[in-house]
């Protein structure tokens, strides 16, 4: 039987596939080697384990059929062995294909970290997402709300009137609450410092996060901003593999950022808004990075880090747990942060295991949400989700995504889990002593706000010293640095005496053993290739010396192949494994986290 | 697409359980759904978000902003959030047989 003549729709595919080709893609499409290690990273493996159709590679091969049978050798000399004679030709095949990019995968990337060949399975998904959206194949709920924000320059359609009167509405009520104006959330504030960019889920539906966030920055004493366009963060073109919208919604921001004369884009808690107007929109858009752009974790952290919040973490006494947004945490590497602010807004953390860049997708990611078609599959693949959070205890799970928000509270719905989700919005607000903050204290003389009550001199000193702990993390410790190189010894050294660490250092292993011994630090920061006694040797001397063997180890290599080496050596694995080059703000929030839970499990 | 049945009530919902044809909501019909989003007893607090939900959706064809939803109806944010545990999105829209809300909720 002879086979069907490609369709025009295929045929622009291919035509589109041709310009998507570049190298990092063309790696990801070649180096499958179809061992399988992503099908124990896949939550839709996970729960379907019958279903071959749920493994990330074949996911993928759906692209690479398509590569194979245009653009690779392989494709003509063998196509039979590389799928190249599977390739789709009629137009019920692209249904299939929509079923299979939107329908199975969350572009979660959890496989994509995972993959020994470094393969980006997540990429190839969304290139495949796209190929279909430029023929018109994609999710109804896709199709209208990349509509909305091509037309209405928001995801919700919520118009300019409507989104005006919500702010002024949250500005009421803040200023009502708080007893005295002041407060009101500047629109348009040409020459503000900081533009803060929300999801239109949150003026549309929910705007609370609004509410707060306006306090944060009124308390804060911050110069800032709202825009009247340019404020949705979110980018359906992430989610639906369509570059051009996606380069439209980040423009629109950056365009309005340049008009007002910001200095900074803030991103309210959104996680692929984070990602789209922070990462992939510059790229996109085609503008380089016009200025400084964060999520609004950072922004509050800063804040209390600066002494310009003051908290008191008593006043969120539920136990919490964090999950981690797959696009906060791996596409952007940013999981530390939120986890220094929880630990100071809230008493009682749990870690979700696993977590940061392991940690699995809600179920809601890459546009799921807005998907009501493959919610009961969605749902069984929450299941993962769901067994993490019972096993934290948690009454609260608290995430830095607003997709993850509704995510998690389907899944806990579906589970009859019976926690809350919060954002860390939510939290920093509520545990905000007022009268200590920036607006209270520098306050100008004859201001009509009212004068803060006098704080008892003990309270005082307790927040003194709560910003004092922040300021230096590693205030009190004792810290050994054993690398064989001075300038990285220098570097590393530098890096911890200025988060108020008492430092040592030591060249070689032998150096190591010596002076843990002596100078019993609560850390010692560990290189692996060293002359004379390696660090791999000294790491299982230290573990197996009595006296020093309880010593947390970070082992900060050049050679990220030792790990499987070090984690293979017959003694407890070390604490902390950081690659270089280190990132100085995440080396020093990583190794005092790892000394936090010592000093927890001691207790 | 699936069948919601709850005693005499029978309706074709989505996935995520709201109406697929509103034109077939009554009284009954919402409290079926409510059920559904943890409220067991309509009050006539719920009535009036219902009530107003429904005449905006029938008139606009989209679901009201909550900024009008609370200007209408007189209730605060939070109250509304008593009332539907979900949300105004996806419990009091649901109840009120309006489509699934789009875009990230």
């Amino acid at each position: 039987m002879s086979k069907p003549a490609k369709t025009h729709k295929i045929k622009m595919m291919e035509e589109q596939l041709a310009k998507k080709l570049n190298r990092q893609v063309v790696g990801s499409l070649v180096g499958c080697v179809h061992c399988g290690m992503c099908n124990d990273c896949c939550h839709y493996v996970l729960t379907h384990p019958d279903d071959p159709k749920m493994t990330p590679s074949y996911k993928a091969d759906q692209v690479r059929k398509l590569f194979k049978a245009n653009h690779d050798w392989t494709g003509s000399v063998f196509p039979w062995w590389v799928g190249a004679d599977k390739v789709p030709l009629t137009d019920d095949d692209l249904d299939t294909l929509k079923d299979i990019a939107f329908g199975t995968c969350t572009n979660c990337r959890r496989c994509t970290i995972n993959c020994p060949m470094g393969v980006d399975t997540a990429t190839l998904n969304r290139i495949m997402r796209g190929l279909l959206t430029n023929v018109g194949v994609m999710p109804e709920g896709v199709r209208v709300v990349s509509k909305d924000q091509w037309e209405l320059g928001n995801q919700m359609g919520v118009l300019k009137e409507d989104y005006i009167d919500t702010l002024e509405w949250m500005s009421e009520e803040l200023e009502e609450e708080l007893g005295h104006g002041g407060a009101a959330i500047p629109l348009d504030k040409t020459g503000a410092k900081v533009m803060y960019a929300i999801n239109p889920r949150e003026v549309k539906y929910d705007p609370r996060t609004i509410k707060e966030a306006a306090l944060i920055f009124w308390a804060a004493g911050e110069n800032w901003t709202m825009p009247s366009e340019g404020w949705d963060n979110t980018n359906f073109g992430l989610f639906s593999g369509d570059d051009g919208l996606g380069g439209a919604c980040a423009k629109r921001e950056y365009d309005k950022a340049r008009e007002l004369g910001v200095d900074k884009i803030v991103i309210s808690e959104c996680g692929h808004g984070y990602r789209s107007t922070r990462h992939e929109g510059v790229n996109w858009s085609g503008e380089a990075e016009p200025f400084p752009m964060e999520s609004s974790v950072m922004t509050m952290l800063r804040y209390i880090k600066e002494g310009k919040l003051v908290v008191d973490p008593t006043k969120n006494n539920q136990r919490v747990t964090f999950h981690d947004s797959c696009n906060n945490a791996r596409s952007c590497g940013f999981y530390e942060e939120p986890r220094e602010l929880l630990r100071l807004v809230t008493t009682d953390f749990q870690e979700m295991v696993p977590n940061r860049a392991e940690g699995f997708c809600c179920t809601g990611g890459g546009g799921a949400m807005s998907m009501s078609e493959y919610t009961p599959r969605r749902l069984k693949s929450g299941e993962i989700k769901a067994n993490q959070i019972r096993a934290t205890g948690a009454e609260v799970v608290v995430t830095s995504c607003h997709n993850c928000v509704d995510g998690l509270g389907d899944v806990i719905k579906h589970y009859g889990l019976g926690c809350e989700v919060k954002q860390l919005v939510d939290l920093v607000a509520n545990a905000l002593v007022i009268d200590e903050c920036a607006v209270m204290k520098n306050r100008p003389a004859g201001a009509p706000r009212p004068e803060p009550p006098v704080v008892p001199a003990a309270e005082s000193d307790v927040a003194a010293a709560r910003v004092a702990a922040v300021a230096q993390p590693l205030a009190g410790r004792r810290i050994l640095v054993v690398d064989d190189e001075e300038d990285i010894r220098t570097f590393l050294v530098t890096v911890f005496e200025d988060a108020g660490a008492e430092v040592m250092e030591a060249a070689d292993g032998d150096e190591c053993i010596e002076r843990a011994a002596t100078f019993k630090p609560d850390l010692i920061s560990l290189d692996l290739s060293m002359p004379g006694k390696s660090g791999v040797d000294a790491f299982v001397e230290l573990r197996k010396t009595p006296g020093i063997q309880e010593i947390p180890v970070c082992v900060v290599t050049g050679h990220p192949e030792f790990r499987q080496v070090i984690y293979d050596r017959p003694v407890p694995a070390p604490e902390g494994y950081l690659n270089k080059p280190v990132d100085e703000g995440k080396l020093v929030s990583y190794v005092a986290h790892i000394i936090e839970i010592r000093d927890e499990r001691a207790n | 697409m699936a069948t919601f049945e709850q005693g005499s009530v029978s309706i074709t919902v989505d996935e995520d359980g709201f109406m697929m044809e509103p034109e077939a909501w009554n009284e009954d019909v919402a409290n079926a759904l409510a059920t559904t989003e943890g409220v067991n007893d309509l009050t006539e607090d719920h009535w009036k978000v219902v009530n107003y939900l429904r005449d905006y959706y029938l008139q606009f064809g989209v679901a009201p902003m909550i900024r009008k939803l609370c200007k209408q109806t007189g209730f605060q944010l939070k109250e509304i959030y008593e009332l539907f545990p979900s949300g105004p999105a996806k419990g009091a829209c649901k109840v009120a047989g309006l489509p699934k809300p789009t875009g990230c909720v």
